[in-house]
């Protein structure tokens, strides 16, 4: 099988109510990521780009994008939903030999559209949007009380996962939310919207875009001695929130476990050196290191009350601050990845990892984490 | 670069979507107005759908209205909320003048969950594992519209 390489990427400074236009962003992080990798417009044969229709408010989100994304008179195409799986397909692309160099980008910019009212539009419109008070947050909120009741976690334990990644936030550039001496009590403090989901537990709505550069092994040689290589990939899709067991992310442990049977992975918990995760809300981070196998279920508190998922912990967990710190929708997981990528090369200035060879970036999509993708990526050894 | 913020425009997006409900909805919907919580239990797995599926999606074998059952309108609170807010349907949260409880409530002889609004009850009050039934509307906002309450 052929192998594929990350030789290139940007991302921008998420934030909200940006006054750049949507194609001037994505242009210029395109750019950005294309002069990262050190290659030109021309070199690049195929471009995936990634948004939803419904956030930026137009049938048809790519178009106006092919200019800005460098896709006229090119294979182009756009994947909806998270940027990871615009990755996964660009990914394919490669591996199937019919393109070398692919570029994918993603993005969203929050403050166009309230993203809640767009994952309330998700649901089952004959039934539960007939019902009303059912949305993404609501029944996030639903999950985490059984998961504290299941399982004993409580909701300082829950707000010390926001203060763990907000505080890795405050560290990172591009990182939205910074509150650099942020404490449990703040966020218990915060707005409550549904209990117990605060403000601070939940992702910020940000304006953002995130552009990577894949190419084939014989180009990924020629463009980069820094190569990230993708080692394994899993995605899979759960049922809808009414037949879903909510304890736990069935589809993310499904998706891990796909990833690291294509990378060789048999213990994570020794064998990666680091993890981006999406946690749109603080108590799926718990959750996700459940559904990772980095512990049992119910038992993720553990690791965070022991620091082990801190930057400077055995197994760190978003020190950029994950999806609490900037939450672009579909640029997100593509976010996350970037992040991955950057720990790999030693280019996370501020917040670098030491001795990060392996490391998993998660994107999610969908009501209590409905889709996810899992990426194992991997340095030069 | 001036430090003031560029202009945002914006114009709403009115669209009214029309959709097939399918037979077996149908009769769930019509079932409503009788008072009747109708499910769809599958030949094959056994798996029973509220509101019902024409299709399973646990072994996708096809129900049909020989499928249908009746619920007790009895069943169990499994999780809860307690909503402070509500979407305005523009884009914007706004906050409710009380607190309402929106639980995750499995009913007696369903395998799914149904997430709906628990009334009469004080917020403090409520508690997972709790037995619920059903609150019927004197009058139905909409096609969908009732309630649940915990059994006294």
């Amino acid at each position: 099988m052929r192998r594929v390489a990350i030789v290139g990427y940007a991302q921008t400074q998420h934030q909200f109510d940006m006054d750049k236009t949507r194609e001037d962003m994505v242009f210029e992080v395109v750019k950005e990521a294309l002069l990262d990798a050190g290659i030109s417009r021309e070199e690049v044969d195929t471009v995936i780009t990634s948004s939803s229709d419904f956030l930026d408010g137009r049938t048809i989100s790519s178009v106006f994008l092919s200019m800005a994304a460098g896709a006229y008179l090119k294979d182009e195409s756009k994947a909806e939903e998270d940027g990871t799986s615009a990755v996964w397909y660009a990914f394919m692309k490669i591996l199937a030999g019919t393109h070398d160099v692919a570029l994918v980008e993603a993005h969203t910019q929050a403050s166009t559209f309230n993203p809640h009212l767009v994952s309330f539009y998700t649901l089952d419109p004959l039934f539960d949007r007939q019902v009303g008070l059912l949305n993404d947050i609501a029944a996030a909120a639903i999950q985490a009380r059984m998961y504290m009741s299941a399982y004993g976690v409580s909701e300082e334990e829950i707000a010390r996962v926001a203060v763990k990644n907000l505080l890795n936030a405050a560290k990172n550039p591009n990182a939205h939310r910074k509150i650099p001496d942020v404490t449990v009590e703040e966020v218990l403090s915060s707005k409550l919207y549904y209990h117990p989901i605060r403000e601070l537990m939940m992702s910020p709505l940000s304006d953002g875009a995130c552009a990577l550069v894949l190419a084939s092994e014989e180009k990924a040689r020629k463009i980069t001695d820094n190569p990230v290589w993708i080692e394994g990939v899993g995605c899979c899709q759960d049922f809808y929130l009414r037949d879903r067991d909510l304890l736990k992310l069935g589809s993310l442990e499904k998706a891990a476990r796909d990833a690291y049977e294509m990378a060789g992975v048999r213990d994570p918990l020794t064998e990666l050196d680091l993890f981006e995760v999406s946690e749109k809300f603080a108590h799926e981070e718990l959750m996700i290191y459940e559904a990772l196998g980095l512990c049992r279920r119910g038992k993720g508190k553990i690791l965070l009350e022991k620091g082990l998922t801190e930057k400077d912990g055995e197994i760190p967990v978003n020190p950029s601050g994950g999806a609490l710190g900037a939450d672009p929708v579909c640029a997100t997981g593509l976010v996350r990845i970037v992040e991955a990528a950057k720990q790999i090369r030693g280019e996370a200035d501020g917040y670098q990892v030491s001795g990060v060879r392996k490391a998993l970036a998660h994107g999610q999509f969908g009501i209590c984490a409905q889709k996810n993708w899992v990426f194992i990526l991997g340095g030069e050894r | 670069m001036s430090e003031e913020k560029v202009i945002r425009y914006g114009f709403p997006f009115v669209a009214r979507f029309e959709w097939s409900v399918g037979f077996l909805m149908e009769r769930f919907i019509k079932s409503l107005v009788d008072k009747k919580i109708l499910a769809a239990k599958c030949p094959s797995c056994g798996y029973t759908y509220v509101p019902p599926r024409s299709r399973c999606g646990k072994c996708y074998a096809q129900l049909g209205e020989t499928n249908l059952v009746e619920l007790s309108g009895k069943g169990k609170l499994v999780g809860y909320t307690i909503a402070h807010v509500e979407l305005d349907g523009s884009g914007n949260f706004r906050d409710l003048e009380k607190p309402r409880v929106i639980g995750a409530i499995k009913l007696e002889g369903a395998d799914s969950t149904i997430f709906m609004p628990l009334e009469e009850v004080d917020p403090k009050e409520v508690k997972e594992g709790m037995e619920v039934e059903v609150k019927w509307r004197d009058e139905m906002k909409g096609p969908v519209d009732f309630a649940f309450r915990p059994v006294r």
